[in-house]
């Protein structure tokens, strides 16, 4: 197992779950596929 | 109207100063049953803003209190980000076609038949000579050092190989490349040029055994290619920059979880299982209803999770991946289908054999929507062309029922071509309206379960920076 998943953590359910993260959008998706990765150079 | 709303608020033009939610210019917080037995989702849909409120505490947190407070502080950012994503981005990727012509006959391929059968390939000529072109274009549109894209697709890309590994060779250092094959024929030799190459690998394969998967991509005689897909995927094995496309039909629906299995156990990084679209009358014939389409895909996702739960290697599920994506972190969606106006003409583009501009592949089989020609006409000018508005002036503002939903800007209201060619006009919806909205219900399940990781690339936020928290 080379990337053993983390186990759920057993927390106090809260009340607001709300987060959102950002980075500058490239635009450079596509619709079907491909290049979604970033192992490709 | 979304645009500039959350920036107005003050302003003697709009006299309400946006003090009451749900009113005036007040926060248009809408609550959506997640299906989840403790949270509802709070979605304020022109910012794409979200929250999951614990069922009992709803009245409190969406009528007043800290996530209301919380919002306004940050409500003019998310409307700026969501604007930039709709409105500001350049064009940095080409669906480039260097041929016409497939050696299959796919039930619900988008480019019609006699084009496939008897089309033309693109010279090697002229194949370097579009590269030379969109080279010079994109170093006037990009940022220095940001590299655009050049997917190879079709039609088959490698019926014109010779044309094709020449394209990439004399251009490694100026585009990132990928490929979207049949894979029937890439061969050893095929597979060592592209990874070699670092080109990315995209393939088709619908279901796990060839009864199934060939009923929905055969050759012009009729006989399925599954093995040969198989031996393609075999060899792929161990290279990071491949994927699978799953075409979800009322042919394979059924059987996504086994190939979920399938893909798997071939240890495919990353697969797409996109519904089918229905551009062309064909496809229709095996559209499935949205309700078991959904249900359906969902176990499949279902069944990644107890896979990655089981063996610790995850299989992304990258059109789901994305819609997830556009919840947590809108700017970092790589996928441009599922936002309005779609990346069609916007983001990327599609260059035909021929040298003719299309907002994207889907539209190639209707010759209303090309733009221009990339050797004789001006790429700047193709791209503000009345076929190509029509394309990136299609918004969910002005599509019914869209303009009133909740998840507008998580959906998307996928296709253009399909809204167009199925329901008669740009701005009707596509073919599926439920299935959007079972994913993303889906999403914010997975959310409210903390199991968001382990639906996404292990290094999904790397680069990202936080803008909002609240728990």
């Amino acid at each position: 197992m080379k990337n053993p998943p983390k186990k759920c953590k057993i927390t106090a359910k809260k009340d607001v779950i709300a987060y959102r993260k950002t980075c500058k959008a490239q635009g450079t998706g596509l619709s079907h596929y491909i290049l979604m990765d970033k192992k490709a150079k | 109207m979304a645009r500039g709303k959350h920036r107005q608020s003050s302003d003697a033009a709009t006299p309400s100063r946006g003090r009451y939610v749900g009113t005036g210019n007040g926060p248009a917080f809408q609550p959506i049953d997640i299906g989840h037995p403790e949270y509802v989702a709070v979605i304020e849909p022109d910012t794409a803003f979200w929250a999951l409120v614990r069922r009992e505490k709803l009245a409190h947190a969406v009528l007043g209190g800290d996530l209301v407070k919380s919002f306004r502080k940050k409500a003019s950012l998310f409307a700026k980000e969501i604007d930039t994503l709709r409105f500001g981005l350049k064009p940095s990727a080409v669906y480039f076609n260097p041929t016409e012509r497939c050696n299959l006959n796919c039930t619900y391929c988008y480019i019609p038949e006699d084009m496939r059968r008897t089309g033309q390939h693109m010279s090697r000529e002229r194949l370097l000579e579009s590269l030379a072109i969109l080279k010079r274009y994109f170093r006037t549109t990009l940022p220095k050092g940001s590299l655009p894209q050049i997917v190879f697709h079709g039609a088959e890309p490698l019926l014109n190989r010779e044309a094709v590994f020449a394209g990439i060779e004399r251009y490694a250092d100026d585009f990132r490349f990928g490929i979207q094959t049949n894979a029937t024929l890439l061969d050893e030799s095929a597979i060592e040029f592209l990874r070699g190459r670092q080109v990315s690998i995209g393939i088709s394969l619908d279901a796990p055994t060839a009864s199934i998967a060939d009923r929905t991509r055969s050759n012009w005689e009729g006989q399925g290619v599954f093995q040969q897909v198989i031996r393609a995927m075999d060899r792929l094995k161990g290279y990071p920059a491949w994927s699978v496309i799953c075409t979800v039909s009322q042919e394979n629906l059924r059987h996504l979880t086994k190939l979920v299995d399938f893909f798997h156990e071939h240890e495919v990084p990353t697969c797409l299982m996109n519904i089918l679209r229905c551009t062309l009358p064909r496809s229709r014939s095996v559209k499935p209803a949205d309700a078991p389409a959904a249900k359906h895909f969902l176990k499949a996702l279902d069944r990644t999770h107890e896979l990655y739960r089981k063996t610790g290697r995850k299989l992304i599920v990258g059109n789901f991946a994305n819609i997830l994506l556009a919840i947590i972190a809108p700017a970092a969606r790589r996928l441009m289908c599922d936002i309005s106006p779609c990346g069609g003409g916007r983001c990327f583009f599609a260059l035909a054999p021929n040298g003719d501009l299309f907002p994207c592949s889907e539209f190639i089989g209707l010759p209303q929507f090309c733009g221009g020609n990339l050797f004789r006409d001006d790429l700047p000018a193709v791209l503000h062309s009345p076929p190509f508005e029509s394309v990136t002036g299609r918004k969910v503002e002005d599509i019914d029922p869209c303009r009133g939903c909740a998840i507008r800007h998580f959906c998307g209201s996928p296709c253009p071509a399909e809204a167009h060619e199925m329901n008669g006009r740009m701005e009707k919806t596509g073919a599926f309206c439920e299935f959007y909205e079972e994913q993303v219900r889906y999403a914010f399940r997975l959310i409210a379960d903390e199991k968001v990781n382990d639906y996404l690339w292990d290094d999904w936020d790397q680069g990202l920076r936080q803008t909002f928290g609240m728990s």
